[in-house]
């Protein structure tokens, strides 16, 4: 294996540029069992200790959190608390107490799991990702980095950071699971509803976390009717029917959260 | 690679392959408290601290504790004996295996200063398993600890 160790951001989009097939490790939760089970992977290029890449931040009305801002620094940030509670809410969720003290922000998106939690809660806030390569920086919504399971298109680019609108209005986040804790998402809802309308994303419900757009026009347009939500649910969502459960519970489960998300949504 | 970092307060050196599991390394260095459960995060029979950070040692890659301070239970025995008094009065061990992990999970709560009431320690003990004791003794242990 190569490994290689990047001490600022230049390096790392140097090596990106070298390495384009190289893995970047931040938290090393998932990339850790990855090795294991796929040593031969070429490249390693580490930026866990890049300072740049860290802390939150709030900018005007968003908030700025670095892409090696770990799970428990979200979930214990008076900021996000306060500005970004669904976010807090999904941290609360997310892995357990040790895991939260590795898994990174950044490294939850890029492994583009679709049962990835914090990826569908940042796409139900219309999240934005900053970009980083040889070619300098851009910013994309993050609902358009992916490209399928486990896909992204991230070309030669590291994610530097995940810049969020703070929240308005009212807001909804579950997730369903074998276990209470230490989970993976067999189906999660996240919702916020504001002056621009409903925002609507999930995790296992598709092969890479969307926002569920016809659903989202169909409750801006006042309709709450169960056959119609469920027509939208089945339009907008394509969860894989796999081991951890059937495609008919994962739409079942998501209707009944859309429901409650409605009856009883949480007020910021 | 070469790895230099502190396990409880002693420089260790180590030439090792990046890949290598951090659990392997202080296992090797003769820390068996540090318990190889599940390798894939889900027991954290395997907890240390990283830095002040509790973690889990089987996701953990060697490079990634360079430089670190590394504190297992071996470290903390002045620090942790109020907690391992009461996990022996209360019976909240049965073959030990896990032990260690919620020790060090018991004594991270608790000097955070975590509350003491059951719903917050069954929240707070997410990461550990234990599959002998059915966690009833373990949070009574904990609830009690004398300050």
């Amino acid at each position: 294996m190569n490994y290689l160790r990047a001490t600022n951001l230049g390096e790392v989009t140097a090596l990106l540029e070298e390495y384009p097939e190289a893995l970047l490790l931040c938290g090393s939760t998932d990339a850790a069992l990855q090795l294991r089970h796929r040593p031969e992977t070429a490249t390693l290029i580490d930026i866990h200790a890049l300072e740049e890449l860290k802390g939150v931040s709030a900018e005007g009305d968003r908030m700025r959190i670095g892409t090696l801002v770990t799970l428990n620094e979200l979930l214990y940030s008076d900021a996000v608390r306060e500005s970004l509670p669904l976010l807090a809410a999904c941290a609360d969720t997310f892995g357990s107490h040790q895991i939260r003290n590795l898994a990174t922000v950044g490294g939850n998106i890029a492994n583009a799991s679709p049962a990835a939690d914090l990826t569908a809660a940042l796409v139900a806030l219309e999240a934005s990702v900053t970009l980083a390569s040889q070619d300098g920086e851009r910013s994309v919504p993050l609902e358009t980095l992916f490209c399928g399971y486990k896909c992204t298109k991230l070309d030669h680019e590291l994610i530097t950071a995940v810049t969020v609108p703070l929240q308005t209005g009212s807001w909804y986040y579950r997730k369903a699971g074998m276990r209470e804790r230490l989970n993976i998402a067999k189906v999660s809802i996240a919702l916020t509803h504001g002056s621009g309308g409903f925002r609507i994303s999930g995790a296992s419900l598709g092969p890479s976390p969307v926002r569920f757009r016809t659903l989202e026009a169909l409750l801006d347009g006042g309709v709450y009717d169960d056959a119609a939500i469920k027509a939208a649910l089945e339009n907008d969502a394509d969860p894989s029917g796999g081991y951890r459960s059937t495609k008919a519970y994962r739409l079942r489960v998501a209707f009944n959260m859309i429901k409650e998300a409605l009856s009883q949504p949480e007020e910021r | 690679m070469q790895i230099t970092c502190t396990i409880n307060g002693k420089i260790h050196r180590f030439d090792c392959a990046p890949e290598t599991r951090v659990l392997d390394l202080v296992r090797d260095a003769g820390m068996t408290s540090v318990k190889a459960g599940c390798g894939e995060g889900e027991c954290g029979a395997c907890s240390l601290f990283v830095n002040g950070r509790l973690v889990n040692a089987c996701l953990l890659l060697a490079p990634q504790i360079h430089d670190a301070e590394i504190v297992t239970l071996e470290g903390l025995q002045e620090e942790t004996a109020a907690i391992r008094e009461s996990f022996a009065e209360h019976g909240a061990v049965q073959c030990g295996f896990c032990t260690p992990g919620f020790v060090l999970r018991a004594y991270d709560y608790l000097s955070h200063g975590g509350e003491r009431s059951e719903e917050a320690i069954r929240a707070a003990l997410d990461g550990n398993l234990c599959r002998c004791t059915g966690y009833k003794k373990i949070v009574e242990a904990i609830t009690k600890v004398k300050s």
